[in-house]
């Protein structure tokens, strides 16, 4: 037989559905938030993890003069610290995508498809060699299906048309479609092959510790010694990094960080539910007193209560969470060219989940269900129980003096601020919901704005790179021919080693316009500048920077920190400083920088198939041609991920914040059905009580914007540094998107005024008697 | 059985500090039925909160059965008052969500004093007593007032306290059903129970065995 008490507890429990459903609603959305960012943010982290791993990634690649023959290879094994070496020649090409449209392609030729040792990929049949397996995720950019023949273009080697045998999966690299470049791989003997162009790649993995870089560092010095060839470059991945890790850290932290907001949101909306559940229990709790209930006795009670509705919260909100959890993680790691193996989250995180969604709630209350137990049976009797009356604290006598609004306004107005603890709830829930929301859109607009004043810092509309060295006369005889083109520049560009690591030196000409990048210290290029330089945010020296350019070493001053949304570290300096260090001759070119005639996208695309038309007429073979706009693109396709991931933050918080706010405000009415009695006993209308109820629902809705806006303030400018540093090494300028703030507020508004009027016109259209005999 | 020395009350309003009661001595002995009259915020209520222990007086001291409450904590006090005081109110204050056998019985749980399978036993004899035995398993919301009210008596006799308290009692009630009540109060006190009665009902004054004036916070 259960005691009387908890038969209290349950009835309490199911005699009142709507505020029981109300509350176990809102607790329900809280769970289903956190669950699904949880269980998404599980799967991915682990993943995400694994999957680069278990690709066996080359600790070093060495660029060689030669063929890599097999022999080398066995020599390459036979080194001391070396578990594997493999021969991975790559291939530059172009994909013919459309009439004088070309796509960078570029092929990675395997040894044997049947033991590829390392960067693994999966998902290989056998091929023959005029075929090639493209990459999966650079399918849909090629224009074409699996069985297809493709036009490919070869640097100086002509055009051949190949079949696209099928796709495999190379999780190791960057998605294609977000590079604007195509991957694939072919066979030893593939037709493609040509000693002269191909970059010869000899690929070793380490033993011992494989993420110590330094290790792998002299591992790989041990091989130039030991397979005695001219080692033109030693590239070192970073140790047990993707290629697009550091956007994956971004978007991973962004999913984190929403995940505690969401937390922390969920968290007040079930201590407003409780509080609101809680305070009409005064009365009875003291009438339990009388009868001889402890503290403990009636905490216990309280404490139960909420624990069912706890439990009855999760099991509703904890499986839609999980299942949108996976369902995100998935969406996600095909934005990453990542397959999710096992899209269950690890058992700990759904047990955690359950304990959270147990133990927060009766976390947040134990405030209220201590006051309720502790109140005096003499305070609970009185009117007004546990509140000090209006009047008492400054700011009511202050409210008290505004007397010339109408006066339901007023009274809404008093109301709203003399049930403090209510009203503090109420703001915070939803100012937690609206910070986050505005957070999350300012760091989305931060992002934009970052993209297009990189845009905009580069002034120029086409880009094209040379297959090799070109006098500038010719060139510009070709360019000459084409009427789009309103303007080019032939800047200098070299490779430089910084210690260990590789920059790009770039020369722009010494009266050039076509660069406005935004200086974070120092000053840009000046005309009659030599032996200095400015670096972008990526190269970490400061003072002088010592560069080894084709074996030879300079020493530049930096006079200038420019800010680039490319993350590769590159240095600028005088046209004429990087051809002398270079030793490039000033009449030969490799590259052109145009202004078109017209800035649009369409205008830079036709611009930049006349150019490929001209210079191909003209004999000179383009390595790579593109307009800025495709640039711009490409930047954007890689902040895709980031901003889904605020988006869907924003969504799920209009969601869990909507809920909320609608659910609280539902129950701050019924609560007041006594109150709404008494005022239609002395003769209000339904309709002046509705809007009565209305007006407190937006004055709440209206302060909450304001704390959202204050709170969203230093929660972006903390995102803003994080996201920065990790994506770009540098934090994004701070913007408080107008969009956000006003859409937040409206919404706020338009939610909290539904959320009463309903309940309200329900409570008003009882009659007083029942109004008032309500408990 | 209750005594009384010298018990003050002083609470601090918003308006300044008010004496609700001064200086209060009282001595009532076991079986007595005893009436408090007097007007509207003389101080009757808060003289029979103290006495229950729902409030603690600002000065004085009081003992009730040879128990100082006053040094008992909340929690004691709390088990004390299950055990010794039976509470009967002018609104009845039933808890709504449980039928009138199990708002009988909720007393016994919080004190544990039966085992719990004779509760619902002695929650019907009890009520049999306040003659409304065929209410037991309906909701408070069904009953009348009259009805109600006898069951928050059988409720307030559910541990055999020594003392009921009753706080205007027949205030919410027809002069036919305050009679009825006051008739069961003075069978109670004829076993042995100790009544305290705070009332306006000038015809309860025939019934009781002593009638206590209050008049600004003193005794007439």
């Amino acid at each position: 037989m259960i005691a009387p008490r908890w038969r209290k507890v349950l009835r309490d429990i199911a005699g009142t559905p709507l505020r029981t459903a109300l509350a176990v609603v809102a607790m329900a959305a809280g769970a289903f938030g956190v669950s699904m960012i949880l269980t998404s943010y599980s799967i991915l982290t682990r993943e995400l993890k694994t999957m680069y791993t278990d690709t066996r990634p080359a600790s070093a690649i060495l660029v060689l003069d030669g063929l890599v023959t097999d022999s080398l290879v066995d020599t390459a094994r036979r080194v001391a610290g070396v578990n594997d070496a493999e021969a991975r020649p790559v291939i530059y090409a172009r994909l013919r995508v459309g009439q004088d449209q070309w796509l960078p392609l570029m092929l990675f030729v395997v040894r044997d498809f049947r033991n590829v040792r390392m960067d693994r990929v999966t998902g290989a049949t056998p091929i023959a060699d005029d075929e090639i397996l493209i990459e999966q995720s650079s399918l849909g950019i090629t224009h074409a299906n699996i069985g297809d023949r493709v036009i490919v273009r070869m640097v100086d080697h002509g055009e051949r048309p190949i079949r696209i045998a099928g796709t495999v999966h190379a999780a190791g690299l960057a998605p294609g479609w977000m590079e604007h470049a195509a991957t694939g791989f072919v066979t030893w003997s593939s037709v493609l092959r040509a000693a002269d162009v191909e970059s010869q790649q000899l690929r070793i993995l380490v033993s011992g510790d494989r993420l110590d870089e330094r290790h792998i560092r002299e591992v790989a010095r041990r091989v130039e010694l030991a397979i005695n060839r001219n080692v033109t470059r030693i590239g070192i991945p970073t140790p047990g990094r993707h290629p697009h890790a550091a956007q994956m850290d971004t978007f991973l932290f962004l999913l984190g960080a929403f995940g505690a907001l969401t937390f922390a949101l969920s968290a007040v909306l079930v201590a407003n539910m409780i509080h609101a559940l809680l305070v009409e229990q005064l009365r009875q709790a003291a009438v339990m007193k009388t009868l001889g209930a402890s503290t403990r006795q009636i905490a216990s009670l309280y404490l139960g209560q909420v624990s069912i509705l706890a439990v009855a919260a999760l099991a509703l909100g904890i499986p839609i969470g999980i299942s949108a959890g996976r369902a995100y993680a998935r969406f996600c790691a095909s934005m990453l060219n990542a397959t999710i193996t096992n899209a269950m989250p690890p058992l700990w995180i759904i047990a955690s989940e359950v304990a959270a969604g147990i133990i927060v709630p009766l976390l947040v209350a134990l405030g209220p269900v201590w006051r309720v137990s502790r109140i005096s049976i003499h305070e609970a009797f009185s009117n007004d129980a546990g509140r000090r009356p209006f009047g008492t604290r400054a700011f009511d006598r202050w409210l008290a003096r505004i007397t010339w609004l109408p006066r339901p306004m007023m009274l809404s107005l008093r109301t709203t601020f003399h049930r403090r603890g209510r009203l503090i709830l109420t703001v915070a829930t939803l100012a937690a919901g609206g910070a986050a929301f505005i957070a999350a859109l300012n760091v989305s607009a931060a992002w934009t704005r970052t993209l297009d004043a990189d845009a905009r810092a580069r002034r120029f509309d086409v880009q094209a790179g040379l297959s090799r060295a070109y006098p500038i006369a010719d060139v510009a005889q070709a360019l000459a021919k084409v009427p789009d083109v309103a303007h080019a520049e032939y800047w200098a560009e070299a490779g430089a080693m910084l210690g260990d690591y590789r920059v790009s030196l770039i020369g722009p000409d010494a009266n050039s316009k076509l660069l406005d990048l935004p200086l974070l210290e120092g000053r840009w290029l000046k005309p009659d500048d030599d032996g200095v330089c400015v670096i972008n945010q990526s190269i970490a020296s400061r003072g002088d920077l010592v560069l080894r350019i084709n074996g030879r070493t300079v020493r530049w001053r930096i006079v200038g920190i420019v800010k680039e949304l490319a993350p590769g570290r590159a240095v600028y300096a005088p046209r004429r400083s990087i051809l002398a260090a270079s030793g490039q001759s000033g009449d030969l070119t490799r590259g052109v920088r145009i202004v078109t005639r017209r800035h649009d996208i369409p205008a830079q695309i036709a611009a930049s198939k006349a150019i490929e038309r001209a210079l191909d007429r003209a004999g000179i073979s383009v390595g790579g041609i593109h307009a800025l706009s495709d640039s711009r693109k490409s930047f954007a396709d890689h902040l895709v991920i980031i901003k889904s991931a605020l988006i869907f933050a924003a969504l799920l918080v209009v969601f869990v914040g909507g809920l909320g706010l609608t659910t609280t405000l539902s129950l701050n009415v019924i609560e007041r059905t006594r109150e709404i009695g008494i005022l239609s006993a002395i003769g209000a209308t339904p309709l002046t009580i509705a809007r009565g109820v209305v007006i407190e629902g937006i004055v709440m809705a209206v302060l909450s914007w304001c704390v959202a806006v204050i709170a969203a303030i230093p929660i972006t400018f903390a995102l803003d540094a994080v996201t920065g540093q990790m994506f770009i090494r540098s934090a994004l300028d701070f913007f408080m998107s107008p969009a956000a703030v006003a859409g937040w507020l409206l919404l706020a508004v338009i939610l909290a005024a539904l959320s009463s009027f309903y309940p309200v016109r329900r409570a008003a259209r009882l009659a007083i008697k029942e109004a008032l005999a309500y408990e | 059985m209750i005594s009384l020395q010298h018990i003050s009350k002083t609470y601090e309003t918003p308006a300044g500090s008010f004496n609700a009661l001064r200086n209060i001595d009282l001595e009532i002995t076991a079986g007595e039925f005893v009436a408090i009259v007097g007007k509207s915020g003389s101080g009757k209520s808060t003289l029979l909160n103290m006495i229950g222990g729902i409030d603690r007086p600002s000065s004085g001291s009081l003992r009730i059965g040879g128990a100082n409450i006053q040094s008992l904590t909340h929690n004691e006090l709390a088990a004390w008052r299950g055990r010794s005081i039976g509470f009967v109110f002018q609104f009845f204050q039933l808890l709504p969500t449980l039928t009138v056998a199990e708002n009988v019985m909720l007393p016994m749980d919080f004190a544990g004093v039966l085992p719990g399978n004779a509760r619902r036993r002695h929650a019907e004899q009890l009520l049999e007593r306040v003659s409304v035995a065929d209410q037991a398993d309906k909701l408070p919301s069904a009953l009348s007032g009259g009805q109600q009210q006898r069951v928050a008596i059988a409720r307030a006799l559910a541990n055999d306290p020594p003392v009921i308290l009753a706080d205007e009692p027949t205030g919410n009630l027809d002069s036919e059903k305050s009679a009825e009540i006051f008739r069961l109060f003075g069978e109670l006190a004829a076993d042995g129970k100790t009544l305290l009665v705070v009332t306006h009902d000038a015809e309860a004054a025939t019934l009781v065995s002593r009638t206590i004036t209050i008049v600004d916070g003193c005794v007439a």
